[in-house]
């Protein structure tokens, strides 16, 4: 791929970077909190059947860190990052302005997909951290104004599941995830053909490769991971 | 110093060129004619290395440039400047920004200096004033225009492509377009313009090819052009109000 090779193109991977990551912040957020509320009103019911509704935090909290987080950041980034990447890639082959980057002898693998795919495995995981606080608070909004379950017992909750394990297994993913959505919105966008329907299809189907991709190597990793580090099942 | 041997290409299962030869001077102007995806624009990219055949040669200088890696293609690629169809400007740069890309990554410049060239070649053009726009906001001819002066910015090149410079634009401006070709080529550098507009053609050129079905049909002056007796390129010449 030629990521660490010279020519390294900066400024390109600082506008990358503020697309994928500034860009992407507000719906990460949005969609974080309203999933940890939503998770916590439904633990929080179904929990308090069984008498174990001080339990909501440890559960939300495991979800969020180890699964939802990543997984849910990863799908949103792909959405909006993933399809931004392939639509505009295909655009720039239709145009012929990476036919112009090679007659101007640049390689446009260097110059369009390598800032992309590092700005996504970079970003990605920092959008998950600020994503799983996001989805944090909404569980404690819940739990604590809705369900009438004590703050403080709820963080130390938290707090005890943040463990090196689960923060590991939480924090692995975003970078692979990262990396795949952008491998695979790259090609895909670098391969358009056929006009306005060809850039069509190819964002389409970088969208739905890069969530496919995403939920079959959550599953790998998760195995993996969880054997790594001494989990019984 | 073009010279296409028995070439071949295709899109997948579609063939676009069957081996096609022919040989372009230096300094000729030369017209590629012919409809819709008789592969005018397929020989442009397969000049530049863009596209590699699926057989035969192709010879830029006396070089076989048929099997040229990437990198060895820079400096054939040097020899030539091209505009693509609809001026294929960066999006996200601004008009100074287009004209200065190959300046930043092919020279030494300054940025006083780079500047200095830039304002130079767009005022060259009467675009001065446009240093600061986006290409969107750009019409057709402006567009056209900047593509030309960022293909000559950082090179020297021998010979000018054009991929339909005239296409979409109204007569005024396609005029604008082909008196700027024609005093670019005015200092011995010859050009092929590729395009499906014979007015535009006969402004141009004095070679004309006229392509079918991958292969070449026609290929003479503009004269034995006018008294052709092929069906196809009389169609073409009905276009022409007062020939």
């Amino acid at each position: 791929m030629g990521i660490g090779k010279r020519p390294f193109y900066y400024k390109d991977l600082i506008e990358q970077m503020d697309y994928a990551g500034t860009g992407s912040l507000s719906i990460i957020l949005l969609i974080s909190l309203f999933i940890g509320m939503a998770l916590s009103l439904q633990l929080s019911a179904e929990l308090s059947r069984v008498g174990l509704k001080m339990y909501t935090g440890k559960v939300v909290g495991i979800s969020i860190i180890r699964e939802i987080g990543p997984v849910l950041t990863a799908v949103v980034f792909a959405g909006r990052v993933g399809s931004g990447m392939a639509s505009e890639l295909g655009s720039m082959v239709l145009g012929h302005q990476v036919d112009t980057l090679r007659v101007f002898g640049l390689d446009p693998i260097k110059k369009l997909v390598v800032p992309r795919i590092l700005s996504a495995i970079l970003m990605l995981p920092v959008l998950t951290i600020i994503g799983d606080a996001a989805s944090l608070m909404g569980a404690y909004y819940i739990a604590v104004f809705v369900s009438h379950q004590s703050g403080a017992f709820y963080w130390s909750s938290i707090r005890e599941v943040l463990v090196y394990e689960n923060v590991l297994a939480g924090s692995i993913k975003p970078f692979i995830f990262g990396y795949l959505i952008a491998c695979i919105s790259c090609y895909m966008g670098l391969s358009t053909k056929g006009g306005a329907i060809g850039l069509r299809r190819t964002t389409t189907k970088a969208v739905v490769i890069s969530f496919i991709t995403i939920i079959i190597a959550d599953f790998l990793l998760t195995r993996i991971l969880l054997y790594l580090l001494g989990f019984t099942v | 110093m073009i010279l296409f041997d028995r070439v071949s290409f295709s899109y997948g299962s579609r063939p676009v060129l069957k081996e096609m030869s022919f040989y372009i001077e230096e300094k000729e102007k030369v017209a590629i004619l012919g409809g819709s995806g008789d592969g005018k624009t397929t020989i442009l990219k397969l000049i530049l290395g863009l596209l590699k055949p699926d057989s035969g040669r192709i010879w830029i200088d006396g070089v076989d440039i048929t099997d040229k890696k990437e990198e060895e293609l820079r400096e054939i690629r040097t020899k030539f400047s091209i505009v693509f169809q609809e001026g294929a400007l960066f999006d996200s740069l601004t008009v100074k920004e287009n004209v200065a890309f190959p300046l930043r990554e092919y020279t030494q410049m300054s940025e006083e200096e780079i500047d200095q060239k830039v304002r130079e070649l767009l005022r060259g053009v009467g675009l001065e004033e446009a240093m600061n726009l986006m290409p969107e906001e750009l019409s057709g001819g402006m567009h056209r225009r900047v593509a030309i002066m960022r293909s000559l910015a950082a090179f020297e090149p021998k010979m000018f492509l054009y991929d339909e410079p005239t296409s979409g634009l109204d007569p005024v401006n396609a005029d604008i377009i082909c008196q700027l070709i024609l005093s670019l080529s005015s200092k011995g550098r010859g050009f092929i313009v590729v395009t499906h507009k014979i007015f535009d053609a006969f402004k141009l050129a004095e070679r004309f090819m006229f392509l079918k079905s991958g292969r070449i049909l026609f290929d003479g002056d503009k004269e034995r052009m006018l008294q052709s007796e092929l069906l196809e390129i009389k169609i073409f010449l009905k276009e022409i109000p007062f020939p």
